[in-house]
């Protein structure tokens, strides 16, 4: 690769003294953002919310696998919640606490590991596409633009019914659909970095594409990335939970969206079981809030124009 | 999927809606039976499904909803009677089968009529029989009930002639609906295929049954009509309307709302909230349905040459009868249908009580007789907890469940417990029905579970485990036939072509239950669960329903159309004022005119206010 | 679901010349761009499904009754060259796959009935959403940080956090089960009352009232996120020199909103509504499932099962070419309204 040519040593060896200055701007400009994420109140109860609700999935972790056993459970189907169930039983006669619980792991892995798939694909998509201008930028670009276009939903229960039912598969499905909107940004934000003076030094200088793109494009769209990213966190899980819903998740695997699903097929509603619907709804809803009051607080911090209340 | 014992679909549920105050609304009932239209009242009967039928025309329609449409269309020879199931007369008034055996004489009815007035007579019988004998395309939904027919003749407008080519007890039975000949002769071996066969309101149906069909939207509703020239008289229910529903909680809830008459195929739960529900009458139907852990006994096709790729061990059958100790099967019944039904046992279901038999040697729920069993059969735990055979080789299976059924997803989570408690390790894997079809007629597979809806007569049920139906190679094609679990034993199939020409009924019932008790010892299946059929109706307005078989079967979606025959609306003096709106808009009452008001207009509304409300928020500025 | 993100960053490459009308130049563009992502979904759904497993015959009669001959021709036609096979499908993308394998008709027979629910559930459900979402964005957007802006914005993004299927569930325990004091005031499920002339008067306030739970629910959803995009490209242009100048003219609140804040502000929202579209129209598949719709779809859960390939096949082309057009729409607008994007 760039190793084999001397120039990028050369460059490397002269860049080494700038390189400390780079760290302690990259360090002091976190400190400044971790300040402000503190003062932002909606970013920090979304980070409060989030951080209960991993709590509650590793704590997961310790649920007994016989208490969500059917065959071993021993309490009657639909019981309201009380205090020995405090989030009631399902048509089993298992805890919705503890199913709840455990729901979190799966949805909260497919929502993270989905999640890092997209932005994976979406940012390399979206800095090459950006950083090289001819053919290769050209039909990178287009290729986003068909994806783009392609309504999301019914692209994923496509691919879903194609690839069957796994965990893998609805974090594959997840991934490679919901990948182009990220590289459209980090597109944009990639040509711009592209324009700017020290890349065109860096370049002057003998710097590979390879090296470009790795050292100085990609630290400068990463803030964007991360922003990008809690927000794409919330639209994973919330695809999770409508591809569970409809029958097209991991059906051994609890996941939120699942427990929908169960309860939904079980009759829990004409059982008036509202506990069995509600609080995997609920936690739905106040994840997708909690990385959505994230993003938007990263988002303010670093574009104040668009900064909310 | 199909009613004459083909897999039986319990359809997957999944619903929204209901009680979550378990207050019912009173307010709603009147929007329905709102005050009938300025015609005269006509009653209609209303019933929720929640499959739809696939093709009104009888050759290609496989769905229990279609066959449903089809009885209420056309007549039957022979039918099934609403009491026990005894053959009674259809448009033939007797039927006698030729000392040699080589025909059966049925003798129909005088003066009948198709709903359009054209004389109904033994030429349209000869004609159906004919072309199902003569078609490709007609064979394949009716070819299993004319397999020992050769050719149907009429000498006369009375008198039918079925020549066959062997004895057979199944001859006089209902499968073949009788079309009239004066519309199908038009509709040619290829136009057969794409022959839709829906009556519209200005071209309704030409049936014999009771019912014609008026009107169908796909994925919507099917009306049908009564037929005045019906031959046990007009219906006393002017229109018997199919509507459809995605899931069965707004079937219930459109039940308890007075939307609908008859809810059928209740989800457990969803049913067990119809219960004690005012002006609702509940049904759990006497079980003709089963459900089944099924093994690969050795895959192999119908010469004997091994296909797929299934588990060896599970040729053994003292492993799988050691398993059949393993499973709790009130449990399954207790917690999975909520109660109505019955642990399993042998292959027909106890609602056919003529057929049915108790094994002599019931292997009930004793993990610790299937540990032992296990034990005695070489199969020690192993340092992780799972058994082997004295080579090594683990008990490690895979079990298949069906994506379609939210009873099979759970049953297949009780299976996979109760065989880990006994040191048997399942890998689950979800696929649907088709796909299963599929997987199971190449051998791919350990295990299954699945279910079958049995039909009155117990011979396809028994087909189902003879060696010749097994898959078979056609082409360079594996394909599948009725055999799921590569039972073969030559001792069965000798007893099998025994009870396929003993006519006399109780030398049949003694080979019958011989060849149950025989599938129990083997243990190709450990059938589950017998579950009730459920269903629901409107006891406030209709009455007269008929239970097929008394007393406890089911009321609709019988081997027959008795409730659609029998019953009746419940007169303005029984009740007030109950009588079902007629069809046409003016049953709309007001809360929703102002919904829909609501809709058209909100944007309009909100347009509207959002002067005054901006100037308001201006002045603070 | 491009909350926030995607204002549509169209980056004008180099003019090819030629064209002397910018317009014309833009519009050919937009159109040619439209047309090479149909071809891709074409291209695209044609080779998904051959991978599927299993034997491609089974694939297309799967439980169903099919005659010996039947099977042979299409053993016939599906063992032909992938080129053939392609260029068969080419020719008649929705049909050439066959029947649905569950309704046993062509694939259009079975969806042309279930189009018109759908396009008005959609249509409905947009144009409401549309308005009430921008009304609530001009409205806290302009008054950022007071009361209004502040309910407003924490109610919108709680109901955008929400799977739109679970908010169906909920509106249809209220208000066509009745919960408590409430009553069930509308129907449970269904487009019209089986017997119901739907073109007549009284047969489209049947309709009416069975949509009402339905579009309100994909309504609510969707005006959470315009009325988010509203307020941002509202507040975007209050801070714009030209209104602080001409609010220091002492120009009338209201008129500066009126007349240059709202319509500049206005671009991005419309665009984002049909850009959108795709988003609505999956919305679309979980409520029309809930609320027991038959619709395009309700059509799509059903193919699921089995799966039915061909109408499934179909089902996607419709849905991509359906929201390509509508895209294409938003580019021509925003072309015709925003010249700087035409350069």
């Amino acid at each position: 690769m760039t190793m084999t040519q001397p120039t990028i040593e050369d460059a490397n060896a002269a860049a080494l003294g700038a390189r400390d200055v780079v760290k302690a701007r990259r360090k002091a400009s976190r400190t400044r953002f971790t300040a402000s994420f503190r003062q932002n109140r909606s970013g920090m109860l979304g980070l409060t919310i989030l951080l209960i609700f991993i709590a509650v999935a590793i704590a997961a972790f310790f649920i007994p696998a016989s208490s969500l056993d059917v065959t071993q459970v021993t309490a009657d189907p639909f019981l309201p919640p009380s205090l020995q169930w405090p989030l009631g039983t399902d048509d089993s006669g298992r805890s919705v606490l503890l199913l709840v619980a455990k729901g979190a792991q799966i949805s909260l892995l497919v929502g993270f590991a989905a999640t890092m798939l997209s932005m994976f694909i979406g940012t390399s998509v979206g800095i090459v596409s950006g950083h090289y201008r001819g053919m290769t930028g050209g039909v990178l670009d287009r290729f986003t633009d068909w994806f783009l276009v392609i309504p999301y939903l019914p692209l994923a229960i496509v691919l879903a019914t194609v690839l069957g039912r796994s965990l893998l598969n609805i974090i594959i499905v997840i991934g490679v659909t919901s990948w182009p909107g990220t590289a459209r940004l980090i597109r944009a934000q990639t040509l711009s970095v592209t324009a700017r003076p020290y890349l065109e030094r860096s370049k002057a200088l003998g710097a590979g594409n390879l090296h470009q793109m790795w050292k100085h494009v990609l630290p400068n769209v990463m803030p964007l990335v991360l922003a990008n990213t809690t927000l794409a966190v919330s639209i994973s899980i919330l695809s999770e939970t409508t591809l569970s819903f409809l029958g097209l998740g991991d059906p051994t695997a609890i996941s939120w969206g699942s427990i929908l699903e169960q309860g939904f097929a079980a009759g829990a509603i004409s059982q008036g079981a509202w506990w069995y619907l509600a609080a995997p709804g609920i936690c739905v809803v106040l994840t997708v809030l909690a990385f959505n009051l994230i993003g938007r607080a990263i988002e303010d911090i670093l574009d104040p124009r668009q900064e909310t209340a | 999927m199909r009613r004459l014992s083909q897999r039986a679909r319990i359809v997957s549920m999944a619903g929204a809606v209901s009680v979550l105050a378990a207050v019912l609304v009173p307010g709603m009932a009147q929007a329905d039976s709102a005050s009938p239209s300025s015609s005269t009242p006509r009653s209609v009967f209303t019933i929720g499904v929640l499959q739809d039928m696939d093709s009104a025309n009888p050759f290609t329609g496989i769905t229990s909803a279609a066959y449903e449409v089809f009885q209420m269309e056309y007549p039957t020879l022979v039918e099934y009677g609403a009491k026990d199931f005894a053959a009674v007369p259809g448009i033939a008034d007797s039927w006698t089968e030729a000392p040699d055996h080589s025909s059966w004489t049925f003798k129909i009815h005088p003066g009948l009529k198709w709903s359009d007035g054209q004389p109904m007579t033994a030429k349209d019988v000869a004609y159906t029989y004919n072309r199902i004998l003569n078609g490709k395309y007609e064979q394949t939904n009716f070819g299993s009930y004319v397999s020992a027919i050769t050719k149907a003749e009429a000498p006369d407008d009375t008198t039918v002639i079925l020549h066959t080519n062997s004895a057979s007890p199944i001859v006089p039975h209902p499968g073949v609906y009788i079309i009239p000949e004066h519309i199908w002769k038009s509709i040619d071996e290829k136009a057969v295929v794409s022959f839709k066969n829906e009556g519209t309101p200005d071209a309704p149906s030409v049936a014999g049954g009771p019912y014609y069909m008026i009107e169908r939207k796909v994925g919507q509703f099917i009306r049908m009509q009564a037929n005045p020239y019906f031959w046990r008289g007009k219906p006393a229910v002017d229109e018997i309307d199919f509507k459809l529903f995605k899931n069965g909680d707004a079937m219930a809830q459109a039940l308890k709302k007075g939307e609908i008459d008859f809810a059928e195929g209740l989800e457990t739960n969803v049913y067990n909230s119809l219960k004690n529900q005012p002006n609702i009458t509940t049904v759990a139907a006497a079980p003709a349905s089963f459900n089944e852990l099924s093994f690969n006994t050795g895959a192999a096709l119908d010469d004997g040459t091994p296909i797929g790729d299934g588990n060896p061990l599970l040729k053994d059958k003292k492993l799988r009868a050691a398993l059949a100790h393993a499973i709790d099967k009130q449990a399954m019944v207790d917690k999975i249908l909520g109660g109505d039904g019955v642990p399993g046992d042998t292959l027909m279901p106890p609602r056919y009580s003529q057929w049915h038999v108790a094994p002599t040697n019931p292997m009930s729920y004793d993990p610790a007789k299937a540990k032992e069993l296990l034990d005695a059969a070489g199969y020690k735990v192993g340092s992780d907890g799972i058994r082997a055979d004295a080579q090594g080789n683990r008990l490690s299976f895979r079990l298949l469940g069906r994506t379609d059924s939210s009873t099979s997803q759970k049953a297949v989570q009780f299976i996979k417990g109760y065989l880990a408690a006994v040191g048997v390790e399942t890998t689950v894997k979800f696929v649907s029905e088709d796909n299963l079809t599929e997987i199971i007629g190449q051998g791919k597979f350990d295990m299954f579970e699945w279910g079958w809806g049995v039909e009155p007569d117990p011979n396809y049920m028994l087909n189902v485990f003879t060696c010749a139906n097994r898959s078979y190679k056609q082409d360079g094609a594996i394909l599948a036939n009725l055999s799921d679990s590569f039972y073969c034993n030559p001792a069965y199939d000798a007893l099998n072509a025994k009870q396929q020409v003993e006519t006399d009924l109780a030398k049949r019932q003694a080979i019958t239950g011989q060849m149950q008790q025989m599938l129990y010892d083997d243990a190709p299946y450990i059938i589950t669960y017998f579950y009730d059929g459920h269903e629901a109706y409107r006891s406030d307005r209709f009455t007269g329903l008929v239970h097929q078989p008394e007393p406890d079967g089911p009321l609709t979606f019988q081997w027959g159309t008795w409730t659609y025959e029998q019953m009746k609306p419940v007169t303005a003096t029984d009740a007030g004022g109950t009588t079902n709106n007629s069809s046409g808009g003016s049953s709309v009452p007001w809360l929703p005119i102002i919904g829909g008001l609501i809709v058209a207009g909100g944007a309009g509304f909100l347009l509207a206010r959002r002067r005054p409300a901006n100037a308001a928020s201006d002045d603070r500025e | 679901m491009a909350l926030l993100t995607e204002t549509p960053a169209r980056t004008p490459s180099a003019a090819a010349g030629g064209w002397a009308n910018p317009s014309v130049r833009y519009a050919v563009k937009r159109t040619g761009a439209a047309i090479s992502t149909f071809i891709f979904v074409l291209i695209f759904n044609f080779f998904l499904f051959r991978i599927l497993p299993g034997d491609p015959v089974a694939l297309y009669t799967r439980g169903r009754n099919v005659d010996p001959e039947s099977i042979r021709a299409l053993e016939a036609k599906l063992h032909r060259p992938i080129g053939q096979q392609f260029l068969e499908y080419a020719r008649n993308p929705f049909t050439g796959n066959g029947p649905s394998v569950k309704y046993n008709q062509s694939v259009w027979e079975v969806i042309a009935p279930a189009l018109w629910p759908t396009l008005l559930l959609v249509g409905t459900a947009t144009l409401i959403a549309t308005i009430i979402g921008v009304w609530l964005g001009i409205r806290s957007g302009w008054n950022r940080g007071e009361r209004f802006d502040v309910i407003s914005s924490n109610t919108t993004l709680v109901l955008y956090s929400m799977p739109e299927f679970w908010f169906g569930m909920i509106m249809l325990i209220v208000f066509a089960v009745g919960i408590g004091p409430i009553p069930g005031m509308f129907p449970t499920g269904g487009l019209s009352d089986p017997g119901v002339d739907t073109s007549t008067p009284a047969g489209w306030l049947n309709v009416a009232w069975h949509l009402f739970l339905p579009v309100t629910t994909l309504a609510v959803i969707y005006l959470a996120e315009y009325s988010l995009i509203m307020r941002a490209s509202i507040i975007e242009e209050r801070g714009q020199d030209y209104v602080q100048t001409a609010r220091a003219k002492g120009l009338m609140d209201k008129m500066v909103r009126r007349q240059h804040a709202v319509p500049n502000a206005l671009l991005p929202t419309m665009t984002l509504v049909f850009l959108n579209l795709g988003f609505v129209v999956g919305g679309a598949i979980t409520i029309e499932y809930v609320f027991s719709i038959h619709g395009l779809g309700s059509l799509t859960v059903d193919a699921l099962q089995g799966p039915d390939v061909p109408l499934l096949q179909a089902l996607f082309l419709l849905f991509s070419g359906a929201v390509i057009f509508a895209n294409l729409v938003a580019d021509l607008l925003y072309g015709y309204f925003d010249p700087r994007v035409r350069t």
